[in-house]
């Protein structure tokens, strides 16, 4: 395969793409999710994050690890296993809210098949001893106990051989008989059986060298463009991927949004220090890239289990005012977007990150 | 053939280093006990009571003669050096001998019991072990693993509990048990019978009072070996279990909403796997604690015969019992390799991998 | 000449397996690596990058060909531990590498250990807090805590600190910064740098991405199936790039100031 000369340009921001105005299908209003260590600290992991998600769109959650991006998706889901709790806030997928649902009712209705996730370990994600085909007739089973073989497996060979797949060999096969691409290919083939209405990735792509991660985002472009799934949240540590996948970003930090926008302005012209950062803070092999010093964010993300006065950020951020530790912030429109900083409409928070 | 099917290759293979093994072990069991210096005819003759000296010598020439203990000349008479003592055959020879022997199925006469054959000592022994050994052992295991799996699904209170006993059973040495089950219950409450396989007042035959005065005599060398099975057993498949429970095609079914009784079953089977070798570890174990705990309770198996035929030197008997002994477990290790490669396809893809 | 190169490779091969189950893992290769130079060995996984990294470390024997280091066969110095004093590593998983029931202070401590003649305690100590400082961590933020305690990027950090304490000549890096998270990459690249200059370390970089070697090496291989297909200064390497291999890594980088995957395909999805 010969690839063509490498494309060499002035940054392209080019327009948006135009997030589909098909209906609401996950809203998350104010939603609170809180866990217990061993010593009974209360760790408000996610403090009050509201978005939607519409019908066909792509929303991003950017942030590092240990800002809450992890239980943000157990909250979306439903899915509390202790020591994680709902605390408030309402979570609601197709209208229906899954709030105060009983951890069964919540499997059988919500989980796999309203909301199903493509985890980060998608090469151990298949039980070793159990045929594809098995595994994924289980799935069902567990949804619908009266479905029966034959339908069963009429659909499993249809949808597999929509997703690229020879359906017969590969459902027939155990996972260890699998080459990596196809394996990842099951996952999200099974995760998607049942049609459900969000797809959620964690981090689909972190532990893959570039080239199988360009190729898995192809696989989940080509699997919305089939509508087998038809909108995403896709969680990843690395904002600048979010600039090729999603229309819209949230950059989330502390249990927080910080930033919620479009794609353009949140990577392009974030205003937020800490989506800046996150942006300054990448390497680029472009021309002209190399003189351009990237930043790396000292420090970690606190810790959580006491209440942080002021900025969660101002710690490390690098434009830090001596009132931003002890006013809170609250999430305000500037410049078209959600932002949660007292200077984002100054040109204060233009000196971190730099341009890109 | 041996091209299109991996697993016999694999299987084939196995079975000739097994083999291998076991003659590596028949040469073991022969030259071990005959490297001391006793010698099992004087035992015998100190038997037989005060004797003329020519007839003593012609009994201890028969004797001789019978167990190929010395050299003999043309006319088939013992060769004895100038002091009067027999010369000894040499080790090797003595070793063709009894392998020409047992092949044609003749494990030799007891020097001890003599002229009773080995091979009937053997099998008056050999049902009494296994009635005993061979229930209790797999009886232990399945109780051990589903204790286990509970423990490490229920964790809380029901584990804590367990855990320690479970350990403090294993750690506990076999003949410990035994002796402690000796004195609480046979000797201090005498609910039990502390010694012996039968009532002396019956005989070995298939009448209801022998029966149950067999039944009556299981009960504590039941109990001493079985407490230390599902000690052992219970800890490795709890471990297991947990081990299960934490990986990733486990948190993926929970994601997929699979029914959680579906969930126990992967993890339930995939942990079985190992302790299948733990299963074949345990009727090696028979061999020495297991062993031990007849000795104990005087019980009539192959335990108390080897221990006669060592306190009075009796080689055939030794080695015929080793031998047994040695093919059980070999017999044993060979079948869960054979199984384990048919249940777990990932062995299965490691043999083929090996043959390609 | 010869002296001034740590690493000279002369058609050297590693074959695993025998027969017709035989696997060429690296395939005739043949490289110089001059002293305080970061060299970046790049390819997909499975390219035979990290069975070459394996070698330089002495984990590995080639099969076939010639490897000195110092201009000496790299089995020279007997020993293996003697020619780990020079040639140290850090790796993929900084948790693996760190006992998990021991403080990390003690740990780091413990890296004296691989030194013929110790230091005394006090220096001991006082060289470990150099060392964190060198890696931008306050040495008392760490006093007591064992490695779940700590990120990925600081852990990492902590592999360095070692190397900081340990000072070899040659660090080998495999994919350090895979489980770091994105906003720190730079900082654990900025301390392989910084480990060059201040140290004048020779260090090898095993990683996937080109990026990251374009921005920290004075000299990129390009490997892919077992060879070296391309090597140059970075600026030549991602500028100008020769073989097709590399022009498909740097194509599959997701750089925000291009075209990555058609985007027609993701706005058709968005319909």
């Amino acid at each position: 395969m010969t690839a063509p000369a490498l494309p060499v340009q002035a940054p392209v921001p080019g327009p948006a793409p135009k997030p589909a105005a098909g209906k609401v299908v996950l809203e998350v209003e104010d939603l609170r999710v809180h866990y217990l260590t061993r010593f009974g600290a209360k760790i408000q992991a996610v403090d009050g994050v509201t978005f939607s998600l519409k019908q066909g769109e792509i929303l991003g959650i950017a942030g590092e690890s240990g800002c809450g991006k992890t239980t943000l998706v157990s909250g979306c889901m439903g899915l509390y296993i202790p020591p994680l709790y709902h605390t408030s806030g309402d979570v609601r997928i197709d209208g229906q809210s899954i709030v105060g649902m009983t951890p069964e009712q919540n499997r059988k209705e919500v989980l796999g098949r309203k909301i199903a996730m493509i985890p980060q370990g998608a090469l151990n994600s298949l039980n070793p001893t159990r045929k594809i085909k098995d595994m994924a007739t289980d799935m069902i089973l567990s949804h619908d106990e009266s479905a029966d073989k034959k339908t069963i497996n009429d659909r499993l060979r249809e949808r597999f051989s929509r997703i690229g797949l020879d359906a017969q060999k590969v459902l027939n096969s155990y996972p260890v008989e699998l080459p990596a691409g196809t394996k990842q290919r099951c996952v999200i083939g099974i995760s998607t059986l049942l049609n459900p209405k969000v797809v959620v990735a964690d981090e689909p792509t972190s532990a893959l060298d570039v080239s199988t991660q360009k190729s898995v985002i192809r696989l989940l472009f080509e699997l919305m463009n089939q509508e087998i799934i038809s909108s995403m949240l896709f969680i990843t540590h690395e904002l600048p991927l979010l600039r090729h996948v999603s229309s819209s970003i949230a950059v989330m930090y502390a249990g927080e949004f910080v930033e919620y926008g479009s794609t353009e302005q949140v990577i392009f012209d974030g205003r937020q220090p800490y989506s800046r950062a996150l942006m300054g803070s990448m390497l680029s092999t472009e021309p002209g890239q190399k003189s351009r010093k990237p930043v790396a964010i000292e420090g970690a993300p606190p810790k959580l289990d006491k209440p942080i006065p002021g900025c969660r950020f101002a710690e490390r951020c690098p434009v830090a005012q001596p009132d931003c530790r002890s006013t809170d912030q609250v999430l305000r429109v500037v410049g078209g977007r959600q932002v949660r900083c007292k200077y984002a409409d100054t040109d204060l928070v233009k000196q971190v990150g730099g341009t890109v | 053939m041996l091209r299109k099917n991996p697993t016999l290759r694999h299987v084939l293979g196995r079975a000739g280093w097994y083999f291998v093994t076991f003659l590596v072990a028949v040469a073991v069991n022969f030259f071990l006990p005959r490297l001391g210096d006793a010698n099992p005819i004087d035992a015998i003759m100190a038997r037989g009571g005060a004797m003329d000296s020519v007839s003593a010598r012609e009994k201890e020439d028969a004797y001789l003669r019978e167990f190929g203990l010395a050299q003999t000349d043309s006319n088939g008479k013992v060769v004895r050096s100038a002091d009067g003592k027999p010369v000894k055959t040499g080790l090797a020879s003595q070793f063709v001998n009894y392998v020409e022997m047992s092949l044609s199925g003749d494990l030799g006469t007891s020097i001890l019991q003599y002229p009773k054959p080995v091979m009937d000592i053997i099998l008056d022994a050999i049902p009494w072990t296994i009635c005993l050994q061979l229930p209790t052992i797999i009886l232990g295991w399945l109780f051990g693993n589903l204790l286990g799996a509970l423990a490490a699904y229920k964790r809380g209170v029901f584990d804590r509990v367990l855990y320690p006993l479970a350990l403090l059973a294993s750690a506990i040495p076999a003949f410990c048990v035994g002796i402690l089950l000796v004195y609480g219950l046979g000797i201090k409450h005498q609910w039990f019978p502390a010694v012996g396989g039968y009532d002396p007042s019956t005989t070995p035959e298939l009448s209801g009072a022998f029966l149950s005065s067999a039944a009556y005599h299981y009960v504590m060398p039941f109990l001493s070996i079985f407490l230390i099975v599902v000690g052992g057993q219970s800890i490795g498949m709890r471990s297991m279990v947990i081990y299960e429970l934490g990986t990733d095609y486990v948190k993926y079914a929970k994601l997929l909403g699979m029914k959680e009784s579906k969930i126990l079953l992967y993890t339930f089977r995939n942990a079985m796997l190992p302790q299948l070798t733990g299963l074949a570890l345990a009727i090696g174990a028979m061999v020495g604690g297991a062993l031990i705990t007849e000795i104990i309770f005087s019980y009539p198996g192959l335990g108390m015969a080897i221990l006669t035929a060592i306190q009075g030197n009796d080689y055939p008997v030794i080695t015929g019992c080793t031998l047994l002994l040695s093919i059980t477990v070999l017999v044993a290790n060979f079948s869960v390799d054979v199984l384990l490669g048919l249940l777990d396809p990932r062995i299965r893809a490691a043999q083929a991998a090996e043959a390609n | 000449m010869t002296e001034h190169l740590k690493f000279e490779a002369t058609h050297i091969s590693r074959v695993f397996g025998h027969g017709k189950k035989a696997v060429t893992a690296v395939d005739d290769v043949s490289f110089a690596i001059k002293d305080r130079e970061i060299i970046s060995l790049v390819g997909q996984s499975g390219c035979g990058k990290t069975v070459l990294a394996k070698m330089l470390l002495r984990l590995e024997q080639p099969t076939r060909g010639e490897l000195l280091f110092n201009g000496k066969p790299i089995t020279a110095t007997g020993d293996p531990r003697n020619h780990w004093r020079q040639v140290q590593a850090v790796f993929q998983d900084p948790f693996s590498c760190f006992n998990q029931f021991f403080t990390i202070r003690n740990q780091l401590k413990a890296s004296f250990r691989l030194f013929e003649k110790k230091p005394s305690p006090a220096e001991i100590e006082e060289r470990v807090d150099q060392a964190l400082l060198a890696v931008n961590i306050k040495p008392r933020e760490i006093d007591g805590k064992f490695p779940f305690e700590l990120s990925g990027g600081q852990m990492q950090r902590m592999l360095l600190a070692r190397i900081f304490i340990l000072k070899p000549q040659v660090l080998i890096a495999d994919e350090p910064t895979s489980m770091v998270d994105a906003c720190s990459r730079a900082s654990i690249l900025d301390y392989l740098m910084k480990l060059k200059e201040e140290l004048s370390m020779t260090i090898v970089f095993v990683t996937h991405d080109i990026g990251l070697a374009y921005y920290v090496s004075d000299s990129i291989y390009i490997m892919h199936k077992g060879k070296i297909v391309e090597q140059g200064p970075p600026d030549d390497v991602t500028q100008r790039p020769q073989s097709d291999v590399t022009k498909r890594l740097l194509e599959d980088i997701p750089d925000v100031h291009r075209e990555w995957i058609p985007r027609e395909a993701a706005v058709a999805a968005a319909r």
